[in-house]
């Protein structure tokens, strides 16, 4: 339950008002492109030759960055993709010295790597989205194993000595000439995530961080969001330990190793883990200082430590966040994208049906569904009341993959969704709108209203594009018609509007997709009676025009009386009667209940 | 007489409790505080570490034990204070800042003994002789030190006062404080005493290990293991986490060696966690 607590606590967060300040023209990649082109001239070959290897490490550590800035999971085990890539393409390009066909062969030493990491990820994440310190773990486990293994398997691997003689790139010389394919991918990793962060799939990666369980409402499958960029982030590592074994020209099992590993995450805390140069950057300075330093001070390492410490508990954003205001940071609005249509959704015309059949859940000892039965057959407003405990929300909860359920089955248009995850739930046409009013605090009011938006109509292509941040959909107009509160506030960050903006923000987004069952948890809780009025107003408007079934959780009676339609009282995890506000009202069951005659 | 059941029968009891007793400090900070403690392998090495810094001081050796629960005890004080407590709404931080921690205190104490492996002379290796067969009386004594120690604890946590109030403060903290639960100080309480659990069984297996900074990975994992199988938070799942670990890694790895007994508990806990996320007897 803790996580769907979205609550804000960041005072101060309305004085973040994205100010225009003076910033350096051009993208960073751009930046480090000239720095990289000048370096090799400003000092000398060797130095180069040096510093390209903290580049490559650099790339690995974006890799890091990406996961753990962004999407909010830390892979402490990252050496491993980096040493499977030195090791697959170091074997690789000795192999084709005798045959040149093995050259074909080198794109696999990189997606080998990313198929492992994607697979594992999947696999840890498929059940709880909360399996984070578990996941760095696996990762940490993982590596520690990569390292036996490379030690042990020394017929293919050379085992602790290393795979040695590793060629060179045809046609470059690893002392000079290689400098430049390094620097050429350096720029080109900073470039590439610099562009995938400012196109939908980026945005997508901030909201996972920001909330994980609001976008699995609409339908994402964040787990395979969270695979996907984990297998991206070993892919960058990948290519940087193939780089590695050009470069060093030996390839030892160390590459693989826990004490890499633990690097990759230094470097990307200090340098900063949001910002794709900022890892880089921390990789080259602190990696070349602790090379050059380690050496002479024995606390060196000891120190480096410390300055973790510190940067977790002070300094979350790493150096690059001191630097912030020089650059444009994170999914930032893009301004130029034309307006389009977006794609239609094909909702199925069948008429909705809802019923549970004795659903039973319990949590902690404690039965909270107690053979719940209740039907709901085609469109239109519905309440659900009952005194605190009844099991409203738990229903909504077992319902949408919160909660396991004991026994009992439930059905949607007829087909059993009993124990589905709250993705699949929300992809056969269920939009749900949480009590504590959840949205992505981080992300401007207008780009949480494009992730509803794109739930449904994103397709793997389309969020690498840049058309769909220019999406707009007729019904995202007529909402924003209703609440022009929210039209005012099109660039404001969401985590700083008031309790009565935020509730109409995430109502506005849970009816985005365009759902034909639509779950609203207490939508007017916190707002003033006017605002109780103007929302159920917009509510009864709203689920009129989509045609949906809705099932609203109301205390207030005033509110269920406008609301209209039929009344569920749910007591104790049951059922306790059905009807018109009216019956409800003269039914003795019902009555004692709410006067607390008899329990 | 072919005793060589018992002798398998011996080593396993011998691996199951070795792995109990480094897993039981992390059992306790993580499945009851919540605290993923990655330095925790790094209080067992510190309790290693302390045999060896007594036996470098010409001191008894029984006066490990004491300094190993002081050092450890302070530090685990001062860490849970002003680096854990301000980190608790924050559990991935905690991560974080344990992991910092893990690092200093490896490279402090590479800095200090330096980087090579110690070992520690004993002359506890002297082998009993039981049912015809000879085995080493350390590792009897452990077994039996194993076994008493969890009755002790599972007796503690069922029977006493401050388990009751733990119990309480991990099954609804709030609840715990209206009470009148000085959950602040019990959760450090509980944090020192997982820590000292780590660094006692540091002591403890001191004279059967190598002893090097970096060896509290190894034992984090395993700890990790046995809790992503066994559950958080029951000791019911504690004792079935370290039987299925230990009892795959010991038998895997004598007939395939030691990568390939990696390798499987490593796989068990991807499968657990994808098919059975609570454990086998899960709190939650």
């Amino acid at each position: 339950m803790d996580s769907l607590d979205a609550v804000e606590h960041t005072p101060g967060a309305a004085l973040r008002r994205p100010a225009r300040r003076w910033r350096l023209p051009g993208s960073e990649a751009l930046w480090l492109g000239a720095a990289l082109v000048v370096l090799p001239f400003a000092s000398n070959d060797f130095f180069a030759y040096q510093i390209a290897l903290f580049l490559i490490y650099g790339i690995a550590t974006q890799g890091v960055a990406l996961c753990w800035g962004r999407l909010g999971f830390l892979p402490l085990g990252h050496a491993l993709f980096f040493g499977l890539g030195a090791y697959l393409a170091g074997g690789t390009l000795k192999a084709a010295q005798q045959q040149p066909l093995w050259y074909l062969a080198l794109p696999l030493a990189l997606l080998l790597p990313a198929v492992v990491a994607y697979v594992t990820a999947r696999l840890v994440f498929a059940r709880s989205h909360r399996s984070g310190p578990f996941f760095s773990l696996i990762t940490l486990a993982m590596t520690m194993l990569g390292f036996l293994a490379a030690q042990q398997w020394s017929a293919v691997t050379g085992g602790f000595n290393g795979m040695a003689d590793i060629p060179e790139l045809p046609g470059t010389e690893r002392y000079s000439s290689f400098y430049w394919v390094v620097a050429a991918c350096a720029v080109g990793s900073t470039a590439l995530l610099g562009l995938v962060l400012r196109r939908p799939l980026g945005m997508l990666w901030s909201a996972v961080a920001q909330n994980e369980d609001r976008l699995q409402l609409f339908g994402y499958a964040t787990d395979r969001i969270k695979a996907f960029a984990f297998g991206f982030s070993a892919l960058l590592a990948a290519a940087a330990g193939a780089l590695f074994a050009l470069h060093q020209g030996i390839v030892t099992p160390l590459t693989m190793g826990f004490v890499l590993s633990t690097e990759f995450v230094i470097w990307a805390a200090v340098g900063g883990k949001a910002s794709p140069l900022g890892a880089l950057l921390g990789a080259v300075f602190i990696g070349y200082a602790s090379s050059e330093l380690r050496d002479h001070f024995a606390y060196w390492e000891v120190a480096v430590g410390a300055i973790f410490i510190v940067v977790v508990r002070f300094l979350p954003e790493g150096l690059a966040g001191l630097g912030r205001p020089l650059w444009r940071r994170g999914p930032a609005a893009a301004p130029g994208v034309p307006a389009t249509d977006a794609p239609a959704r094909h909702a199925p015309d069948a008429r909705i049906g809802l019923a549970f059949e004795q659903v039973h859940a319990a949590q902690g000892g404690v039965r909270i569904l107690d053979g719940l039965s209740l039907a709901l057959d085609g469109p239109g407003l519905r309440c659900v009341i009952g005194p605190n405990g009844a099991g409203k929300t738990s229903a909504f909860n077992v319902m949408t993959g919160r909660l396991p359920l004991r026994s009992g089955r439930i059905l949607l248009d007829g087909a059993d969704i009993s124990g589905a995850t709250a993705w699949r739930v929300a992809r056969r046409g269920v939009g749900r709108k949480l009590q504590i009013p959840s949205v992505f605090s981080e992300l401007s009011v207008s780009q949480n209203l494009d992730v509803a938006l794109w739930a449904g109509r994103l397709g793997p292509a389309a969020s690498l594009a840049r058309a769909p941040l220019g999406w707009r959909s007729p019904l995202r107009d007529e909402l924003l018609d209703l609440f022009p509160a929210l039209r005012e506030q099109l660039a404001t960050r969401a985590g700083s509007l008031s309790q009565g903006h935020r509730q109409a923000l995430e109502f506005v987004m849970t009816v985005l997709p365009q759902p034909r069952l639509v779950l609203l948890d207490e939508p007017c809780a916190g707002l003033s009676p006017a605002e109780t009025h103007h929302m159920i107003d917009a509510i009864k408007t709203v689920i009129d025009r989509l045609g949906a079934a809705a099932l609203v959780i109301e205390h207030d009676i005033s509110a269920v009386a406008a609301i209209g339609g039929d009344v569920y009282v749910l007591h104790q995890g049951r059922l306790l009667a059905q009807g018109t506000l009216a019956e409800i009202q003269g039914d003795p069951a019902v009555r004692a209940v709410y006067a607390g005659a008899r329990k | 007489m072919d005793t060589s059941w018992l002798l398998h029968a011996l080593n396993l009891a011998y691996e199951l409790s070795t792995l109990a007793l480094t897993t039981l400090g992390l059992a306790v900070v993580f499945g009851l505080l919540g605290v993923m403690n990655m330095a925790h392998g790094e209080f067992v090495m510190l309790g290693a570490y302390a045999v060896v810094t007594v036996q470098a001081w010409g001191w008894p050796i029984a006066t490990a034990m004491p300094l190993a629960i002081v050092v450890c005890g302070l530090l685990g004080w001062v860490v849970e204070r002003w680096l854990i407590r301000p980190l608790y709404a924050r559990p991935f931080d905690t991560l974080l800042a344990t992991w910092g921690l893990a690092m200093v205190l490896r490279k402090l104490v590479e800095a200090i003994y330096g980087r090579g492996y110690r070992n520690v002379e004993s002359s506890l290796a002297t082998p009993v002789t039981l049912a015809g067969l000879q085995y080493p009386g350390y590792r009897l004594a452990l077994i039996a030190f194993a076994v008493l120690l969890m009755l002790g604890l599972a007796f503690w946590y069922r029977r006493s006062v401050m388990g009751l109030r733990v119990r309480a403060m991990t099954g609804n903290p709030m609840l715990a404080q209206a009470l009148g639960i000085d959950t602040r100080r019990l959760a450090s309480q509980t944090f020192v005493i997982g820590v000292v659990l780590a660094g006692a069984a540091g002591v403890l297996l001191a004279p059967l290990v190598r002893i090097e900074p970096g060896i509290g990975v190894d034992y984090l994992l395993d700890a990790f293991f046995v809790l992503v199988v066994g559950g958080l938070g029951t000791l019911g799942g504690f004792a079935g986490g370290v039987g299925v670990i230990g009892g795959s890694q010991s038998l895997v790895s004598s007939i395939a060696g030691q990568t390939s007994g990696y390798a499987v508990v490593l796989i068990l806990s991807i499968l657990f966690l994808w098919l059975k996320p609570n454990g086998l007897l899960g709190r939650r």
